[in-house]
């Protein structure tokens, strides 16, 4: 059976997006969905949920039968540091301060690369801070506090 | 009487005490952030940064207006109530922050009198009720007789605002139905009155004030007590329905426990930047009210408000998680 | 001659000594702000807001004009440099423009975009001049229902904007619908897969989404394997475009320039579509659609037309009615309030320097940005030479502060993070991000619109048909629904015969 061609890369996406709409479907449940003529806050999300299931099962039903594509690589590192920088930024900025924050978080994203040595990501992410700090807070004036009350004793 | 004398000598008291603590930290020693619960642009976010600049000059500091709009005001409102209690960061509020809000949420994300220190009451705004000049009425009685003939609908700037709920408000003391068709704010409302796709609105004056001298759209009754000096000839819809009183406020809050020196400060400031002549020039264009009150005003004025509105939010049937 | 005498008037005005360095400042400072990753028109006008309040109301208005068509200037850079769009309108422009960029075309991306977009902003200004009340007397005739059928014909178009599977896009544009109903229900103020949070009750931000999908998941894509990655750099040595790419722009740029003019005098979220629907008509009427995503030169140019000219005709609802038709709108009626100036119908009247010194600054405003951007192309080319891995701490840095200075909401930079991880995972999967962008876009507005047709008709659903400019867009659509999908038919019947699709 496993000589069958099959789009694996589609099938995945078939099933995440059945499971998406699943997962709306689900989140609808608790709204009114009232009538085509009436319509409540969930009939809407609703027929969409539906429509996606309808989509994401085509998806997958057409993934048999045809050829798979090569995946590539995976940006497991990448991933690792570059999503990580805005919810750090987001979770000190407030506590931290602007300057503090945006620190780490370019550093952070600075690791998620191999070709950047670690001191040189260090300056970087020093250069990338004194220039926002200068341009956005001084500059622009932005209403960011520059060191926040996690700093202040 | 003997209240605020009291009040007045715990005050003294108070100052004398802060001022022996901290003799060299007069406040405010940096620059202050006035938070403004609403997008830029906004008829909040306007009157919140005229008086913003002209305070600013009177404290010597800077005051930087930061807009945390979303949710109706409250994660602006719920930001100042968390803030540190220090008078540098304090919240411009509204009619919707410090009633409707409190009154509408299921799940309250702060308490409008538990968690804030009243500052002052700066303004009032009216909001008026308007029409298509399409529409054959000319008068808010006659209006009242179409919509008990005729299906109508009204346009408000979005479910659970003070608009919607003066609309619902006239319903309940005209016993009509007019059917309110929520928008995503002001300016989408307006533009439906006026392209004659809903006949009727309820809109703050300031908004609707150029609309209605050009003739695009017909003023029946503005929602103060009394006639808006701005428009003297537009009849208070109360001639018609005795009792009818709804308007936008914005007044100054720091979070509760914030020093009363840094109260005192800061009601000082607003004060004098509300009688600046130039500001009440800005204000009379707008068609705001200056009431400019004392800390304790603001604190009776929010009890009276949420006391009036709760039957109306009630009546109306609105709530939001 | 009215026009001519109040064209006058208007050039008198803007061409001062003072309003023209505040254009020029406005013009500039917007393209240095808005060519930042990340940040777009609505958060560069939010930060650089304050700047205008101390200034006359002609002066101010003029300089934030200017700033709003810097940064959309800027922003197209942005996104055909780095495939980083900071606006709804500029994320068609990466799609071609970015591949272009790959392909060491990048000077002549830029071009095409400045060259384009400075035609369609003459052509829309001489448009507001001459026909704003006309034209607005149209654009009310705009109600709900109408609203509804443009956004289903935007949303058939959409398909178009893939250049792989349908299925796939109709999917993607599905799933934008279902994340643009995130927040609270207008009607009911019931919350929608807000998850609890009420950070996200207003609905999730547009520039989190573009940022996530469209540039960090690049970002990632170029992480994959760095020992392997493809150099852009090689190839840039020609910034300007040739004669005969000048003469394959016209086309493109008339009819972008057309759609866009037309589109962006709806305020109910016309000139959204200006961009997606422009970019729909080249690739249907290209004799080389299959070029069309992977740097087609019709692609960046309808579309950098299409938006310019949306952007410009959105002025006509904001000066004739006082109507702001888009946040950045919004900001500006804000900026007039304070100016102690009451927006509406009135200022036309009352205002004639302003209106017209506006209506003129527009045009300079373009003319300096296209002299301003035409020598600068040869220094953003540059930009590409830098190594991606120094490039992109930068860019995420500069997107952090961009979400957060729109709203101060931290629960943005959190829906950034997940986007891009989304993004990534959507390009593994060979989905693309374009329809995705559009859904959520439209999601709301077609929805909003529906119900309010449908509690204004009393719940009569022929109010559709029976309306007739709601009647012809319907029938529009159907047409365009014929002229996609019949090649695709055809081409599966072929494709069965010869071999399965690849």
């Amino acid at each position: 059976m496993s000589a069958k061609p099959k789009d694996r890369t589609d099938i995945a996406t078939g099933l995440l997006l059945m499971a998406a709409a699943v997962f709306f479907g689900w989140q609808t449940m608790g709204l009114e969905i009232g009538t085509s003529l009436r319509m409540g806050p969930g009939y809407f999300p609703m027929v969409l949920s539906g429509l996606l299931f309808l989509l994401g099962l085509l998806v997958f039903l057409k993934a048999f039968g045809r050829e798979d594509e090569p995946f590539g690589k995976v940006a497991w590192r990448g991933m690792a540091f570059i999503l990580p920088a805005p919810v750090f930024f987001g979770l000190t900025v407030r506590g931290l301060g602007f300057v503090p924050a945006l620190f780490l978080a370019a550093l952070i994203a600075a690791q998620a690369s191999t070709r950047l040595k670690p001191l040189h990501g260090l300056v970087l992410a020093v250069i990338v801070t004194i220039a926002s700090t200068l341009i956005f807070s001084y500059g622009l004036g932005l209403p960011f506090r520059r060191f926040g009350p996690w700093l202040q004793f | 009487m003997t209240m605020k004398l009291t009040r007045r000598l715990m005050l003294g008291a108070a100052m004398a005490m802060g001022l022996a603590g901290a003799a060299s930290a007069a406040f405010p020693e940096r620059q202050i952030t006035l938070v403004i619960p609403f997008a830029a642009g906004g008829s909040t976010d306007v009157v919140g940064r005229i008086v913003a600049e002209r305070m600013g000059k009177a404290l010597g500091q800077q005051i930087v207006v930061q807009n945390v709009g979303g949710a109706g005001g409250s994660l602006g409102a719920q930001q100042v109530a968390k803030a540190d209690a220090d008078g540098y960061t304090i919240l411009m509020g509204t009619v919707a922050t410090h009633a409707l809000n409190p009154l509408i949420l299921k799940q309250k994300p702060y308490d409008p009198v538990a968690d804030f220190a009243p500052v002052s009451l700066l303004v009032l705004v009216p909001n008026v009720l308007a029409v298509n000049p399409e529409l054959p009425v000319n008068s808010v009685q006659e209006l009242i007789d179409l919509a008990k003939k005729e299906d109508l609908s009204f346009a408000s700037s979005g479910n659970g605002t003070p608009l919607h709920l003066s609309g619902a408000l006239f319903n309940s003391m005209a016993g009509t139905e007019i059917a309110h068709i929520p928008y995503k704010g002001s300016g989408p409302a307006l533009t439906d009155v006026l392209g004659n796709q809903v006949p009727i609105i309820f809109d703050n004056l300031p908004s609707a004030s150029g609309h209605i001298t050009s003739g695009k759209l017909k003023a029946l009754g503005v929602t103060t007590k009394e006639r808006a000096p701005s428009f003297p000839d537009v009849p208070a819809i109360a001639e018609t329905l005795p009792g009818y009183e709804t308007y936008s406020w914005n007044a100054l809050f720091a979070p509760a426990g914030t020093p009363p020196e840094a109260i005192a400060a800061l009601n000082k400031a607003a004060l004098e930047a509300m009688a600046d002549p130039e500001v009440a020039k800005r204000m009379g264009e707008f068609s705001a009210t200056i009431v400019a009150s004392s800390p304790d005003d603001l604190g009776k004025h929010v009890a009276t408000e949420m006391a009036k509105w709760e039957p109306v939010v009630k009546a109306a049937n609105v709530s939001l998680d | 001659m009215d026009l001519l005498n109040n064209l006058a008037l208007g050039f008198s005005v803007a061409s001062s000594l003072a309003n023209m360095a505040f254009c020029l400042i406005g013009v500039i400072l917007g393209t240095l702000i808005g060519v930042l990753p990340g940040i777009g028109a609505t958060a560069t006008i939010a930060m650089l807001l304050p700047i205008t309040f101390q200034l006359e109301p002609v002066s101010s208005l003029i300089m934030l004009a200017g700033i709003y068509y810097g940064a959309q200037y800027g922003g197209s850079t942005t996104a055909i440099l780095i495939n980083m769009p900071g606006e709804s309108s500029s994320a068609v422009t990466a799609i071609d423009g970015y591949q272009m960029a790959r392909k060491g075309r990048a000077g002549t991306a830029l071009a095409t975009a400045a060259i384009g977009s400075f035609f369609a902003g003459t052509v829309a200004t001489f448009l507001v001049a001459i026909f704003a009340p006309p034209l607005t007397t149209i654009a009310l005739k705009f109600g709900a229902a109408e609203y509804f059928s443009l956004m289903v014909m935007g949303l058939v178009m959409s398909v178009a904007l893939a250049h792989g599977s349908v299925l796939k896009a109709l999917a993607m544009v599905v799933l934008g619908l279902l994340l643009g109903l995130v927040g609270t229900d207008i009607y009911t103020g019931a919350p929608r897969f807000t998850l609890g949070i009420t950070q996200y009750a207003d609905g999730l931000n547009f520039v989190a989404l573009a940022v996530g999908v469209f540039g960090i998941a690049e970002i990632l894509r170029n992480l994959e394997d760095e020992h392997d990655r493809e150099v852009m750099t090689k190839n840039i040595n020609r910034l300007f475009p040739t004669r005969e790419e000048l003469r394959q722009m016209v086309g493109p740029v008339l009819r972008g320039t057309a759609v866009g003019s037309v589109l962006g005098i709806l305020p109910g979220g016309g000139a959204i579509l200006a961009s997606f629907a422009s970019y729909t008509v080249e690739k249907k009427i290209s004799k080389h659609p299959e070029e069309f995503g992977k740097g087609a030169l019709a692609g960046v140019a309808g579309p950098e037309s299409a938006n310019n000219a949306g952007a410009q005709t959105s002025f006509i609802p904001l000066l004739t009615l006082g109507i702001p038709a888009n946040p950045v709108m919004a900001l500006m009626i804000g900026a007039m309030i304070i100016q102690g100036i009451v927006p509406g119908p009135n200022v036309v009247t009352e205002q004639p320097a302003l209106f017209w010194g506006i209506i003129a600054s527009m045009w300079i405003g373009n003319l300096m940005l296209v002299v301003l951007n035409l020598p600068l192309i040869g220094l953003w080319v540059k930009l590409l030479t830098v190594p991606y891995y120094i490039l992109f701490p930068i860019i995420m840095a500069m997107c952090s502060i961009g979400v957060y200075s729109v709203a101060s909401n931290t629960f943005d930079l959190y829906a950034v993070a997940f986007f891009g991880l989304l993004g990534y995972l959507m390009s593994k999967l060979r989905c693309e991000p374009a329809p995705l962008l559009l859904g959520f876009v439209l999601g709301p507005l077609l929805e909003e619109n529906l119900r309010r047709a449908m509690i204004l008709s009393r719940g009569d659903p022929t109010t559709f048909i029976t309306r007739p400019i709601s009647a012809t867009l319907l029938l529009l659509t159907a047409a365009v629904l014929v002229l996609v999908f019949l090649p695709q038919i055809r081409k599966r019947r072929d494709e069965v015969f010869t071999e399965s699709d690849a």
